[in-house]
């Protein structure tokens, strides 16, 4: 039977701090890391024995834990975390079960994205914690997605071109689904579920390490939005018919200031 | 009382002595409570800080890095004759009681 090596300080402390970072709030965390790093590192610290003297890193950060703030922030993270469900179902399926009268269902993304914003920006402004100077991976990541979500438009733009349209319902008739429709459809389905799958990162790293890293959960919130928009009114087009010959435009007037207001989301983020 | 209440009384009464080092305090009282993990007296010495009852500070040492101390407040004198005077009573309920 093989023996389970004991656990180092190092690791210790790592464990400890993700379990402090993501239960307490930013000052208390940092104060328990710092009295748990002098703790750990004394000279007459018996290394072997760190767990059974000192308990289970996750064990002495629950000890710590504020009921009342802990379960606050736990509701917080439910509801985005709810948000990103959403977004990943419906950029999955296409479709919703839930049908408000008057209503389109493409506006269904849009209330997540602006309800997703609100409260992640109001919560992190008020209880997150910036530490250094912005982290490289943040800048990548961001970067990475907003590139994304550009050619992902600039492909709806082109798609969405009502001569573009006009000769896809043509090619269409009778024939299987041209191979642009096909592109379009698999940007939107994985492209929703991975940026709701980053958002959902952005949020750890913004509670356990920088709050700045909020930015990449509302620029991936953003995009999948934009994407379920979209996603939704090419649901309910008929690619055979010729469609609206208004149809870019008025997608377009409507993404637009999405993203502007996803982008001035990202950026007060990162202040 | 509960064990709890006791691990504070004696946490306050190491303090009323003098100022102590954090990692002194918690080895002291693990080696005279052996069930009781470290991380659990350091949780019990952290409310007593968030209560006003012990403050801590950066003290000097002849090597190495500042180390944090903490010391007895008046809130903390407080709480601890609160807590002595129940000690007291719950001993004197277990010796008429027979219980050594």
């Amino acid at each position: 039977m093989a023996r389970k090596t004991p656990m180092t300080q190092e690791a210790y402390l790592k464990k400890f701090s993700w379990a402090a970072r993501w239960r307490l709030p930013p000052q208390e965390s940092e104060e328990a890391i710092a009295d748990y790093r002098e703790l750990l590192f004394q000279p007459g610290r018996d290394k072997n024995k760190l767990v059974a003297e000192l308990g289970e890193p996750v064990q002495a950060a629950h000890l710590l834990t504020d009921v009342k703030t802990y379960r606050r922030w736990l509701a917080v993270f439910a509801i985005l975390t709810y948000g990103l469900f959403l977004l990943g179902k419906w950029a999955w399926m296409g479709m919703t079960p839930l049908h408000i009268n008057g209503l389109g269902p493409w506006w269904y993304p849009v209330w997540t994205m602006v309800a997703g914003l609100a409260l992640s920006l109001y919560w992190f402004r008020r209880h997150g914690w910036k530490s250094g100077p912005l982290p490289k991976r943040l800048l990548l990541a961001l970067a990475a997605v907003f590139l994304f979500g550009i050619v992902t438009l600039a492909w709806t733009y082109y798609l969405f071109d009502p001569e573009m349209m006009a000769r896809l319902a043509e090619a269409a008739a009778g024939n299987p689904t041209p191979w642009q429709i096909i592109a379009q459809r698999e940007l939107l389905i994985e492209g929703g579920i991975a940026c709701a799958l980053a958002a959902l990162v952005g949020l750890a790293l913004a509670k356990c390490y920088d709050r700045r890293w909020l930015a990449l959960y509302i620029l991936c919130v953003t995009v999948a939005a934009m994407l379920g928009f979209v996603e939704f009114h090419m649901i309910s087009m008929d690619i055979s018919s010729r469609g609206c010959p208004e149809i870019q435009r008025y997608l377009f007037a409507r993404l637009l200031p999405m993203g502007a207001v996803g982008l001035m989301g990202t950026g007060v983020s990162l202040c | 009382m509960l064990k709890k209440d006791l691990l504070e009384l004696c946490l306050l009464q190491l303090l009323a002595g003098e100022d102590q080092y954090g990692y002194e305090l918690l080895r002291r009282l693990h080696s005279g409570f052996p069930d009781t993990q470290e991380s659990a007296i350091y949780a019990l010495l952290r409310g007593l800080c968030k209560a006003g009852c012990t403050q801590d500070y950066q003290g000097e040492t002849s090597s190495g890095p500042a180390r944090k101390y903490y010391r007895l407040t008046q809130a903390g004198s407080d709480r601890r004759a609160a807590l002595l005077s129940q000690w007291r009573a719950l001993k004197q309920t277990l010796e008429e009681l027979g219980v050594e």
